[in-house]
């Protein structure tokens, strides 16, 4: 073990590496690990953004959507109600047609009944008096007892 | 010419380094005139090894970086491990040195914790593959030609080449890097603290002014205990680390059969139990280098 001008060298060859190290290598390797931590920081902190605002979205696509339910009830109701009032009103109106169509009918055939009535009493007064007649001939006439048979087609 | 092969032969050839240095006769790598090198000698293998090793380090941490660097990439698995290193480092950092912001800090506590890492696992490579490797292609490329006189004289053989592989376990290396912290905590002292309260806190210390030669005494060997103790415990863990190595190497070669066997299988408890201490150790001189550059910074009065 001798001591001799190998620690000097030793010693230069030292500071050469640690300024080499210093200058050169250890200064990009901390800026590239400080910048790589700053971008995953900022991606975090952007992450959690991120998922604040997707609770948000959420929570008002709930809300909208709550809304929009409530609205399409609303709809329906009405839509339900129109649908039952068209409904009743064509019912009745059908009703009233109905009843109108029956009274109407039911007229025609009073007068039609009538009308062959009339008709019927005419014809049936029309035979009796030329009967009559041919019966009685010239006992009866026409003009004489007109009152006569006017009273008896009252009461055919 | 290679000598006999001994027990004592082979352990000093592994804890001898590959020196350079300036002799009489001028520059010369040759391991028989290391005794009149002096202080003016260079250990080649543990610079080369930790040179070798910190361009790694910095060519890695380079590489694995994508070069315009973009936050919305994936990184990659490369990317992630030196990221990962880093935030290590860096949790170190912000734990030991606190509020006061240096931007040397971690930068420095980075390159000492991996570039020790690094060098502390060549212990791992098996202690006879790099040396033997390195001395035949010494002796390849320059071996000495006794019919010619060609090559370097020295290199008689793969053998005449020393190689050490692991920087860690060269003192020259540890306190070297323990030299380069303490330079930086007397100009932290000097620049935080200012020099007449750093002198302040050198002589004015356990015993107040009327005993400043003892306090300074006693704060200087606390001071320069520092960066002693720092070098010498990386050295001391992996030279230890290194020697029960070659010891195990030992069982295998020089010994029957049946101690072989079990030299392997020890070879593998101890390669196993040594990850934590190569681990352990480039920790310990991160976390101290941290703590004695934050104690630079201590500016408050005791």
């Amino acid at each position: 073990m001798n001591i001799n001008a190998t620690l000097i060298a030793q010693a230069v060859v030292m500071i050469v590496f640690v300024a080499i190290c210093w200058r050169y290598i250890y200064p990009p390797i901390v800026a590239a690990m400080q910048e790589r931590q700053k971008k995953i920081s900022d991606g975090l902190e952007a992450a959690k953004k991120a998922d604040d605002s997707l609770e948000e979205a959420k929570l008002a696509y709930e809300k909208e959507l709550d809304q929009a339910k409530s609205e399409a009830a609303a709809i329906l109701d009405k839509a339900n109600a129109r649908a039952s009032q068209i409904v009743n009103d064509a019912t009745s109106k059908a009703d009233v047609e109905a009843e109108k169509i029956m009274a109407s009918a039911s007229t025609t055939i009073e007068n039609e009944t009538n009308k062959a009535r009339e008709e019927l009493r005419q014809q049936m007064s029309d035979i009796i008096i030329d009967t009559t007649q041919k019966i009685l001939d010239d006992e009866i006439s026409n003009e004489k007892h007109e009152a006569i048979l006017k009273k008896a087609a009252q009461e055919l | 010419m290679a000598s006999e092969l001994t027990t004592e032969s082979y352990i000093s050839h592994h804890l001898t380094n590959l020196t350079c240095g300036k002799t009489p006769d001028g520059w010369t790598c040759n391991p028989y005139m290391v005794d009149q090198m002096g202080f003016w000698a260079f250990h080649v293998d543990s610079l080369l090894w930790s040179v070798l090793l910190g361009s790694i380090f910095v060519l890695v941490f380079k590489m694995a970086m994508p070069k315009k660097i973009d936050p919305n990439s994936v990184p990659t698995k490369a990317q992630n491990f030196i990221e990962m290193c880093i935030e290590f480092v860096d949790d170190n950092v912000q734990s030991l040195f606190g509020s006061s912001k240096n931007p040397l800090i971690a930068p420095l506590a980075l390159t000492v914790f991996v570039w020790i890492l690094l060098m502390n696992l060549m212990d791992l490579v098996p202690v006879d593959f790099l040396p033997v490797l390195a001395g035949h292609i010494a002796y390849a490329l320059f071996g000495f030609n006794e019919a010619t006189g060609g090559g370097v004289e020295w290199i008689k053989g793969p053998e005449s080449l020393y190689f050490k592989v692991v920087p860690t376990t060269d003192p020259n290396i540890t306190l070297g890097m323990a030299f380069g912290v303490f330079v930086l905590i007397i100009y932290y002292s000097m620049v935080v603290k200012g020099p007449k309260a750093f002198l302040a806190e050198l002589t004015l210390h356990p015993f107040g002014k009327w005993l400043i030669p003892v306090n300074f005494i006693l704060e200087m060997v606390n001071f320069i205990a520092k960066p002693i103790s720092l070098g010498l415990r990386l050295f001391g863990n992996l030279y230890a680390g290194e020697m029960i190595f070659i010891l195990i190497a030992l069982m295998l070669f020089f010994s029957s059969i049946p101690v072989g066997i079990m030299g392997f299988g020890l070879h593998l408890v101890w390669a196993l139990f040594h990850i934590l201490i190569v681990a352990l150790q480039a920790f310990i001189f991160m976390a101290l280098t941290i703590a004695y550059l934050a104690m630079a910074h201590e500016t408050e009065e005791h």
